[in-house]
């Protein structure tokens, strides 16, 4: 494997809980190639979205180190890591996280305006109308329903055309059917793009449409994951 | 039923604690202690003037007569009446030592004096060793401003009138001091019998005798007052007693404890909002219970009335808290206070201002709370499955207008008749509306601005402006709840520093160049030849007006009884100075009728003052009876002219022919115009040559008046800068609520590529706004409500002052901001994956 767009090499998280220290992830190595699509699975609670903020640089590893694109992101400070993102990630959760005071083309344009792009409502109102929504980009979050708001959360992530998109279950709030299209419209960005693509989810069908899928289990990969990973 | 449900239900959310109520129990107990505290000061003092009421008057009664002592038949009615009597003559002078000389209120007393309370002197001695003086010389005790003005010490000698005596202490508590009202001069006290060589009690001069009278117990006040009437001639005597020991005083302290009440009034406004704004986002917060509490069956009514017992809980305790602090601070400061006062007070817990207080407390808390409430009402079910943040604003039903409408009559209304201020009461309740108005406006408009600002082209790539316009002007914005508490605050403040600086400048500007240097009296007819030569041919003096000055009551018009004829005016109100001249006195304009030919010696004719003629409802023709030292003068009115009252020179409401007035014993007055530089000079000049004479410092006794409304000035600030806490805790509630809102804002931003200080600038621009839109409106506001007091109240030109308006506007902008700043530190530090975890 040439060139690896993450590489994660014995990454571990620990966080104080309520009751005591906590290991959320225990040492975990780990490359993506670039272009590459990869699917994270496994049991509720083993880990998988403080993984993918590890990648995100949204979560400060308490050891090993997490590289993006030969940054190394556990060096980073906050305000690096946040600029990092604007040119090179785009973020999609589960429950959308859009801003609520913001219209659906605002909160598309955001990413744009904070990189100090200069035509940043054109390119939103394209992206937004990639997804089919140009007519409601007026809208703000609560009055658009949970598949439209993915799809804006969708145009917000890829809106930067991003080296790599993280995603962590975007269909798990929504239908099967809404959660259909979303998939396609993702795949279909990474397509566009060339992105690299990191997918949380529990769905079998959708982790058969990844070029590869790495198992967590209790914070660490499972063994048959973990073999590959060292070749 | 509905009400045994709603009360369980009540319970059990009350038992999730109080947290979230910090700021709505704050708003309250501060509104509700300020004036509870407010309330008991006053009625601290009132109770004091009322128990101390003899000690205060001197004695149980008081019968003062003008420019005369009593007669022997006057004096033995007053022993056979009463079981003690103390005589009491009290005039203006000029105490003199060496070449400093200043002027003060003499109070001559003789051996029984005082009747009630003592005098406390320093060095300590009582009061009658004092003043038999020392070494052959009568004895004075003494104000310390004029013993240190003065530049002597115990045994130093010192002149008043053509008297010598001797200073022998400082004059510590006087303890009638407050009935006389506010003399002109540090007060210094002497035996009347030592006077007797000062020429200072010839007849004509100015000076009163107050005889008190000490009855035993269970006497009939009224009754005695009705005997005196009988047995004494009524005119020029004036009957006090301890019912009202201290009128002036006592009207004084009432009023200014009623404003300020009025102030706290508003501060409970301003904390209204707070309160509306915790409800709102209480309910908020349960809207999901509502919901689930609706799906499983409640009724409305039910749900209501179980927010409504949780708000009256949470108003029962706000109110205790407040009433506690208010009734403890003012018992905790008691001894301060009594320092500073030079009134009695019996500081107690007073139940009185304290209900008066809670009843504000309560009604302020319905007329916030009733229309949040109303909306706990309108949650649908169906809420559980959608967002929140973008609730319709709806009107509630029309029944909670109308009780809000009521329940604020009832406060206003209320306030009205507590505070006996009706019409101050009103104006100010209608201001404070047309404010709350104004700032609701406002605070729509700016977020209607800043939304479209945040649409506006021009502001694309300008990320962190436009979010901010944009987080202003969206859903679930503070504006309302910020603009509205800090924009009342800042206008109660405003309109305060606007009144009191135009309240300065009318001082200072309606006191131009040309007042006098000197006001003086007690001129005698055998002086006044001498006096004036004198003082015209100073270099330095440009101007000497004099005229004689007797004083008299108007106890008629036409036949009849004065009041009953021109009510209560206040040429009415005890004796007037009269004057007589052959011709009109130079610069008075005769306005209508004619001036009496120069050597007219037919029955006695008056000219009076045009404009308080015309207030009085007086023709020409018209009979006036006046009557001077216990002389009846019926005098026809001939002429009116106008009298300029305002540029402190010489003017008489009453001038009556030379004939009318020449033999009755009188001194003469005058005003003398002169540079600044020369006045000390002066003062030691004239005085020197004429000792029995008194001249007033103008500009001693302008400085006086200003510092008197300087110290009110300075109680209304603080009761403005009470209003402002207010303000503050509802601004600091309001940021406090919207931390979540914004660490998750933070979280968001910074996933999609923000730096903290791209952040900050968002939160710091949007405080700012808010700052901005508050002080504007506070200052327009503050502005009308100056203009209103200065022109409706006291009748004078108003100019807008700008620095205390632009410190108002950047006092604004800086507290939102700081509130705003000391609220982003979490958002600002908080970990996105941690935050938009918590949120998932
Ligand atoms: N702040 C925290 N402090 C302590 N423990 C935490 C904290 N945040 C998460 N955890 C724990 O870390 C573990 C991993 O959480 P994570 O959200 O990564 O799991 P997940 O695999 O995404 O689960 P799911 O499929 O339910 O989303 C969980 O056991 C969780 O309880
Ligand atoms: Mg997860």
């Amino acid at each position: 494997m040439t060139d690896p767009v993450i590489s994660l090499n014995d990454v571990r998280l620990s966080l104080d809980g309520n009751a005591g220290r906590v290991d959320i992830l225990r040492g975990i190595t780990l490359d993506v190639a670039r272009g590459e699509t990869l699917g994270l699975v496994g049991p509720s609670g083993s880990g998988k979205s403080s993984l993918l903020m590890l990648m995100g640089g949204l979560e400060r590893a308490t050891g090993g180190r997490v590289s993006v694109l030969g940054h190394d992101l556990t060096a980073m400070g906050e305000d690096a890591l946040a600029r990092f993102r604007r040119h090179h990630m785009g973020v999609v959760f589960q429950s959308f996280h859009l801003i609520a005071t913001m219209t659906a083309l605002e909160n598309v344009a955001t990413p744009l305006e904070l990189a100090g792009v200069g035509d940043a409502f054109q390119r939103a109102e394209a992206e937004l109308a990639a997804m089919g929504l140009a007519d409601r980009a007026g809208h703000y979050p609560a009055q658009l329903s949970g598949g439209e708001q993915q799809r804006v959360a969708l145009a917000r992530a890829a809106v930067s055309h991003p080296d790599i998109l993280l995603a962590d279950e975007p269909t798990g709030n929504l239908d099967g059917t809404t959660g259909q299209s979303i998939m396609d419209l993702l795949f279909g960005l990474r397509d566009r793009y060339g992105s690299t693509l990191v997918l949380v989810t529990h769905a079998p069908d959708l982790a058969a449409r990844c070029d590869r899928v790495v198992h967590l289990v209790d914070g660490a990969l499972a063994a048959a994951d973990a073999r590959d990973a060292a070749e | 039923m509905s009400l045994k449900n709603a009360a369980r239900i009540a319970r059990r959310e009350l038992r999730g604690g109080l947290g979230g109520f910090r700021i709505f129990l704050a708003c309250l107990a501060l509104g509700v202690a300020a004036i509870a505290a407010v309330g008991s000061v006053r009625q601290s003092i009132e109770t004091g003037l009322e128990r101390e009421g003899a000690v205060i008057l001197g004695g149980d009664a008081e019968i003062e007569l003008t420019y005369r002592f009593a007669s022997e038949r006057e004096r033995a009615w007053m022993d056979n009446a009463a079981s003690a009597v103390s005589e009491v003559v009290d005039f203006r002078s000029m105490a003199v030592v060496g070449q400093e000389r200043g002027l003060t209120q003499v109070k001559g007393v003789d051996a029984a004096y005082p009747l009630y309370g003592t005098v406390q002197l320093d060095p300590a001695m009582p009061l009658s060793d004092a003043l038999a003086g020392r070494d052959g010389l009568a004895g004075a005790v003494m104000d310390g401003v004029l013993v240190d003005r003065l530049l002597i010490e115990p045994g130093d000698r010192l002149r008043i009138g053509a008297q010598e005596f001797v200073l022998m202490a400082r004059l510590i508590r006087e303890p009638d001091a407050a009935g006389g009202g506010f003399g002109l001069g540090p007060r210094t006290i002497v035996a009347t019998d030592a006077l007797a060589g000062s020429g200072l009690l010839e007849p004509g001069t100015l000076y009163e005798t107050e005889y008190r009278l000490r009855f035993g117990d269970g006497i009939d006040l009224g009754a005695m007052e009705a005997a005196a009437g009988a047995a004494l001639p009524a005119a020029g005597m004036r009957w006090r007693d301890r019912r009202n020991g201290a009128p002036g005083v006592s009207e004084f302290v009432e009023r200014l404890g009623a404003f300020l009440v009025l102030v706290g009034l508003a501060g409970l406004a301003v904390g209204g909002i707070g309160v509306s704004a915790a409800v709102r986002a209480y309910l908020d917060e349960k809207t999901a219970v509502i919901a689930t509490l609706k799906t499983l069956g409640a009724e409305t009514r039910t749900i209501f009335l179980a927010y409504a017992i949780q708000i009256a809980v949470l108003t029962g305790l706000g109110i205790a808290i407040g009433l506690v602090l208010g009734a403890l601070v003012p018992l905790a400061l008691a001894p301060l206070i009594k320092a500073q006062l030079p009134l009695p007070a019996v500081f107690a817990i007073h139940p009185g201002p304290l209900a008066e207080a809670a009843l504000y407390g309560a009604l302020a808390a319905a007329i916030f709370t009733l229309w949040p409430l109303a909306r706990a009402e309108q949650v649908r079910p169906a809420a559980l499955f959608r967002d929140g943040a973008l609730a319709q604003f709806r009107w509630p039903r029309w029944p909670y207008l109308v009780i809000t409408a009521l329940l604020l009559v009832v406060l206003v209304g209320s306030a009205a008749l507590l505070s006996g201020l009706e019409r101050l009461t009103l104006w100010s309740a209608a201001g404070l509306f047309a404010a709350f108005l104004v700032l609701l406006v406002m605070a729509f408009a700016t977020r209607k601005l800043a939304a479209r600002a945040a649409r506006a082209r021009l502001l694309r790539g300008r990320s962190t402006l436009r979010m901010a316009l944009g987080s202003v002007g969206g859903p679930g914005s503070e504006a309302g709840s910020v603009v509205l508490s800090l924009g009342l605050g800042l206008t109660v403040l405003a309109a305060v520093g606007q009144i009191d600086s135009n309240l300065r400048s009318a001082i200072a500007r309606d006191l131009p160049d040309i007042a006098p240097s000197y006001f003086v009296v007690d001129i005698q007819n055998d002086q006044l030849a001498e006096f004036l030569t004198r003082a015209r041919d100073d270099a330095q003096v440009s101007r000497v007006e004099t005229a004689p000055m007797l004083r008299g009551v108007i106890t008629q018009i036409n036949g009849q009884p004065a009041r009953a004829v021109a009510g209560d005016h206040w040429v009415l109100q005890g004796d007037r100075g009269i004057t007589y001249s052959a011709s009109p006195p130079s610069g008075a304009r005769v306005t209508d009728g004619t001036w009496w030919p120069p050597d007219y010696s037919g029955a006695p004719q008056v000219s009076f003052a045009a404009e308080e003629a015309q207030e009085m409802g007086l023709k020409l023709g018209d009979d006036i009876t006046i009557n001077v030292l216990g002389r009846d003068i019926t005098a026809t009115i001939t002429s009116f002219r106008d009298v300029d009252f305002s540029t402190a020179g010489i003017g008489f409401v009453l001038s009556m022919n030379p004939g009318a007035l020449q033999g009755a014993p009188h001194t003469h007055i005058a005003t003398i115009y002169a540079d600044q530089a020369a006045e000390a000079r002066l003062l030691r000049d004239l005085g020197a040559a004429f000792p029995n004479i008194t001249l007033i410092g103008v500009r001693d006794a302008i400085e006086r008046v200003a510092g008197m409304l300087a110290g009110i000035a300075a109680a209304v600030t603080y009761g403005a800068l009470a209003t402002l806490l207010t303000g503050l805790i509802v601004l600091i509630g309001a940021a406090a609520a919207g931390e979540r809102a914004r660490t998750y804002e933070a979280a968001i931003l910074k996933t999609l590529g923000a730096t903290r200080g791209t952040i900050l600038l968002n939160f710091a621009l949007r405080a700012a706004m808010f700052g901005l839109a508050a002080g504007l409106v506070a200052v327009a506001a503050g502005g009308v409500a100056g203009w209103a007091v200065t022109h409706f109240v006291m009748d004078s030109s108003f100019e807008f002052e700008p620095v205390s308006a632009i410190a108002i506007v950047t006092g604004g902008v800086a507290t939102t901001l700081l509130a705003g700043l000391g609220f982003a530190w979490r958002p600002l530090a908080a970990r996105p994956a941690q935050v938009l975890r918590a949120s998932e």
